[in-house]
């Protein structure tokens, strides 16, 4: 059981696993076992909604120098 | 002859001359734009004023290029608030310039028409190449100014919306010339990282001058070509710019292209809870259900266990003995009963008990009974009573006729 690369997977995860679940003709040992694949996923699941502080990273443009100056003169 | 003087004399002198009047210090000049450059390190730009006869050099530094609310292009008309003075150095007689306008905003309105008309007809509005937000980011690509408060918009609102998601800003200015190209190489950046989910291009607030910049053609042609969905938020209620029309999704301010942008935690939550609880409840039902079959299973079994059919047998058993002995009894009463009348006939029919009447009993010699008629002459018998015999020897037989009989 591998765990989920984002929430979005996480939940499409559970939805199917609920729905196997829901199904008359699962036996109760796949349903015990999709349980507990579920406990998992809705840990991770449950600890990404948990998360509160936001990560911000930077990025600097890569900005061609095409322009140029002829001269430089100094502010006064 | 007057004195000889040097060349930095002079020009000092002609500055000295121009700068003490007052009509040189602080003009309004319109003019348009020849031979426009921007020099990368410094940010100062330099570029020629004319008019149908005449040009001036014009100087325009950082610090004032910076608050240019659009890019000065080559033969662009426009309005400057400048001092006009001598460059020492050069001898120059040039203006340095403080502000720069469009000449006269309508003509500025007629270009943006035109341009919109041409991006439109290009079909950079289309709706077909319009890409859905992706619904849970997990990284969003920002530009936008390091320092603005639409940055500080977007970072609350995903704060509290979605913070699991991670915020990669490229950081921009938003006003002043240089800003258009800026912004489309950041959005070029971002969407080439490969890293971002999509992208917020934001500006919070300003007078329409202020974000004209987001009307150039490059940012157009940046978010178009973008791969990544690219939301706008030039904050603005009521006027659209062109990137408005290209971007995939168009927000009214920062905070609102930050909600678009992520899911809502809360609604999330309802729904994470939801089916968080429906699989619980699915396998207790699941489980009481089990129990439930086991219970009847059992019950069965109990039902059908040996010790239950041992009992029923033996019931049974003890029914059938019952019975037996109940029929047995009453057969022996009945035998008993007619052994017991057998024998009181018997008793009754007994032949010595009519000897002690004072019969007596012909047998032959070994006790066996005869008959009178069976005797013969001469032949040994025995006579019985009750308690005696007598052995007697038989003389003659003879048959007895009735009517001598003496009765």
């Amino acid at each position: 059981m591998r765990a989920p690369k984002s929430f979005e997977e996480g939940m499409d995860r559970l939805n199917a696993i609920l729905a196997q679940m829901q199904q008359e003709d699962t036996s109760l040992a796949d349903s015990v076992k999709l349980y507990a694949e579920a406990a998992s996923l809705m840990q991770y699941c449950h600890a990404t909604l948990e998360k509160t502080s936001l990560q911000i990273e930077e990025i600097s443009a890569k900005i061609a120098e095409t322009v140029e100056a002829p001269q430089e003169q100094e502010e006064e | 002859m007057a004195d000889v003087i040097s060349v930095s004399e002079l020009n000092h002198y002609v500055k000295t001359l121009l700068d003490v009047n007052d009509g040189l210090f602080d003009l309004a000049l319109r003019g348009e734009i020849a031979n426009f450059v921007q020099n990368a390190r410094s940010g100062h730009c330099y570029f020629s004023l004319r008019d149908d006869a005449c040009s001036v050099k014009a100087v325009m530094f950082r610090t004032d290029a910076r608050r240019l609310a659009f890019r000065p292009e080559e033969g662009m008309r426009v309005v400057v608030r400048c001092r006009a003075t001598l460059y020492e150095r050069d001898g120059a007689f040039q203006v340095y310039v403080n502000e720069m306008f469009p000449d006269g905003l309508g003509a500025a309105q007629l270009a943006l028409e035109q341009l919109k008309a041409r991006l439109e007809k290009e079909g950079l509005f289309d709706s077909a190449h319009k890409k859905p937000l992706p619904a849970y980011p997990k990284c969003i690509g920002v530009v936008t100014s390091k320092t603005g408060a639409a940055l500080q918009d977007i970072r609350n609102v995903i704060s509290r919306r979605w913070p699991s998601v991670r915020l990669l800003l490229c950081p921009v200015t938003v006003q002043g010339f240089e800003a258009a190209r800026q912004i489309a190489v950041a959005i070029r950046t971002l969407d080439q990282s490969g890293k971002v989910d999509e992208i917020i291009v934001a500006r919070g607030g300003g007078s329409r001058e202020d974000l004209w910049v987001f009307n150039a053609e490059e940012i157009a042609r940046a978010a178009f070509r973008c791969k990544t969905p690219l939301i706008s938020a030039i904050g603005h209620e009521i006027d659209y710019t062109i990137l408005d029309f290209v971007a995939d999704q168009r927000a009214p301010t920062p905070s609102a292209a930050a909600e678009l942008a992520v899911p809502d935690r809360e609604e999330q939550q309802r729904i994470f809870e939801n089916i968080e609880e429906n699989i619980h409840k699915n396998i207790q039902k699941r489980l009481a259900l089990c129990y439930n079959g086991l219970e009847q299973y059992n019950f069965l079994l109990e039902q059908s266990a040996p010790s239950k059919i041992l009992q029923q047998y033996s019931n049974r058993l003890q029914q059938i003995q019952q019975t037996v002995r109940t029929q047995q009894k009453a057969r022996m009463n009945d035998k008993s009963m007619q052994l017991q009348h057998a024998a009181a006939l018997a008793t009754s029919l007994n032949p010595y008990r009519v000897l002690a009447r004072g019969y007596a009993l012909v047998t032959d010699t070994k006790g066996k009974v005869c008959t009178v008629e069976q005797l013969q002459p001469e032949q040994l018998i025995c006579v019985r009573s009750r308690q005696y015999q007598a052995r007697c020897r038989v003389e003659t037989v003879e048959e007895i006729n009735e009517s001598t009989q003496k009765l």
